[in-house]
């Protein structure tokens, strides 16, 4: 249940990435940066669900206060840095450094989607069990 | 059980790095060796050609395989390996001293050489697979790891039969069943190990690394049983002397080709379409993958003995194509991650670790390698070419690699990047 509603959030922040990476390769800088910032907006949007409600409702019921969120939200910390220096290097046209900084950005992002989706929220859906709909529900309602 | 989540969890960028580096030097060795004796590389079951094929799938294929391996578990099996540092140490040497004793076991006649060889790569194998085996059956379980389970027990039989065979070549004293553990040997070696861990890796760094569609979960269930099925009765069919064991080579080429298929599929309509070098190794090691699977099947109709040839040098460029696209993100992406999480600041980027232009002219010298190498196969000159331009691209996979460790080691010591001039 969460684990859906969450991948299909991963997926649609993949696809907002790949448009505008594929913009700036096409040297269409306006759109890319307009793409680059629905991308930037929709994963901080993401990140604040998981860190103000979601884990936030994990912990209380497990009493698991240090173990995985934790971890993900320190990764949540790195990955927003690389998103900053992105911003930068596309305002400041540094197209190469957005790249290389993407490319580093993209695995790390995968590999943390891949670790969420595989592990934690599973564990998720079994701690919240019926409440799961009502979750869902809460994330909807966070407005960007 | 939550250790996947831990940030410590990648193993220290060393335990990777020195198998890695191990790659060119045999490569290297191997590039030597076919340049000094192309003829004899060529003929099939000459000892010259049996060291190149353990240089090629030991030294390098199976030697970037096991550092991957380190990695990969890491981040896939959600348990990091213990004492990563000193259990990577033994095995990267005993891998190495084995395979070192393997090659010349087979051209000098010192059959003690052979025992060398049988306790040295019997034991890394054997201790690999005792050390990362129990990891993968952790409370997380996906199609990737189910075939990394795969591939480490085919290593591991491979290697036992590996011992058999050594002891038999030591003492000289060939039993009835020789031929059939060597057609075992290289079929769970070749298709059992480097196969599937290839297929299983595919399944989770296609879509990851060019955003993709995923791979359908009926290929993903199916393909080890497929393969796992056609092996194991092929072995069987094999030792019992059973009419029709082709069969099951072409049930594992038919699912080879439906693999083919549906990787290049992925490829060709993945939405991240930025310039990468490793989108053109996948797309020739999938070629070469085809190439190696259509000329098995006319070798075992036919048996002509080029196309054997042919199957075996395509297989082992297709295992190297997908290698050095693999080589080409991770060991940039350690560098900059393992510097990142130390909290350094002033790191280089990816792209500045293994610049495009070096990445670019690996691929080129690959190619020419290849074209060189099957040309070579008709007219003998070419594959001491092949050999000169392996040299010369395994030569700078060594430069990128070391470049990448010297950056590495610079921001360590200086606390800031290295400016290149």
């Amino acid at each position: 249940m969460i684990l859906e509603f969450m991948r299909d959030d991963h997926r649609a922040c993949d696809h907002l990435y790949t448009e505008a990476e594929n913009a700036l390769s096409a040297n269409d800088i306006e759109k890319a940066k307009e793409l680059f910032t629905l991308f930037y907006d929709a994963t901080n949007h993401h990140f604040d669900m998981e860190e103000r409600e979601l884990f936030i409702t994990f912990e209380k019921r497990t009493g698991m206060m240090g173990g995985p969120t934790q971890m993900m939200r320190y990764e949540h910390q790195q990955l927003r840095s690389l998103l900053e220096s992105m911003k930068s290097a596309l305002a400041e046209s540094r197209d190469d450094d957005f790249f290389g900084i993407g490319e580093s950005m993209m695995i790390m992002l995968q590999q943390h989607n891949m670790k969420e989706e595989q592990m934690l929220y599973p564990m998720i859906d079994r701690t919240l069990g019926d409440d799961g709909e009502l979750m869902i529900q809460t994330l909807k309602d966070m407005t960007r | 059980m939550y250790n996947g989540l831990s940030l410590d969890q990648a193993p220290p960028i060393s335990v990777v790095m020195r198998f890695f580096l191990m790659v060119p030097l045999f490569g290297i060795a191997l590039s030597l060796l076919v340049f000094l004796n192309p003829e004899a590389v060529l003929t099939p079951n000459h000892p010259i050609s049996l060291t190149a094929i353990h240089l090629m799938f030991l030294g390098i294929i199976s030697m970037s395989m096991l550092g991957a391996l380190f990695q990969m578990q890491s981040v896939l099996g959600g348990r990091p390996i213990q004492e990563p540092l000193g259990n990577a140490f033994i095995i990267h040497i005993f891998f190495v001293i084995g395979i070192l004793s393997l090659a010349e076991a087979f051209i000098t006649p010192l059959p003690e050489l052979f025992v060398i060889a049988s306790v040295f790569l019997g034991a890394s194998v054997l201790y690999t697979a005792n050390l990362i085996l129990p990891l993968l059956f952790g409370s997380i379980t996906n199609d990737t790891l189910r075939g990394m389970r795969i591939a480490l027990v085919s290593l591991s039989v491979t290697a036992i039969l590996g011992v058999i065979m050594a002891s038999e070549y030591a003492n000289e004293s060939f039993s009835t069943f020789h031929e059939v553990i060597r057609i075992s040997h290289y079929s769970l070696g070749l298709i059992g190990w480097v196969a599937i861990l290839i297929i299983a890796v595919a399944f989770q760094v296609v879509e990851m690394f060019y955003v993709t569609t995923p791979y359908s979960l009926w290929c993903k269930r199916n393909a080890f049983r497929v393969i796992v099925g056609s092996l194991f009765f092929k072995i069987i069919w094999l030792f019992l002397s059973l009419p029709f064991v082709w069969i099951f080579d072409l049930m594992i080429g038919a699912l080879l080709f439906g693999f083919i298929a549906t990787t290049l599929k992925r490829l060709h309509q993945r939405k991240r379409r930025v310039r990468d070098v490793s989108i053109w190794f996948w797309n020739a090691g999938i070629a070469l993958l085809s190439i190696a699977t259509i000329s098995y099947a006319i070798f075992i109709g036919s048996a002509n003995e080029s196309l054997q040839t042919m199957a075996l040098i395509s297989f082992a460029f297709f295992a190297l194509a997908i290698i050095l696209a693999m080589m080409g993100k991770i060991v940039p992406f350690l560098v900059w991650f393992h510097l990142n999480s130390a909290g350094y600041m002033d790191v280089p980027i990816m792209s500045n670790i293994i610049p495009l232009h070096r990445v670019k002219w690996l691929f080129w010298l690959f190619a020419l390698t290849l074209v060189m190498a099957l040309g070579g196969i008709f007219f003998i000159p070419l594959f001491a070419v092949s050999a000169i331009l392996g040299g010369l691209m395994f030569s700078l996979l060594l430069f990128n690699l070391v470049q990448a460790l010297r950056m590495y080691r610079y921001v360590r010591i200086h606390g800031k990047r290295l400016i290149q001039g």
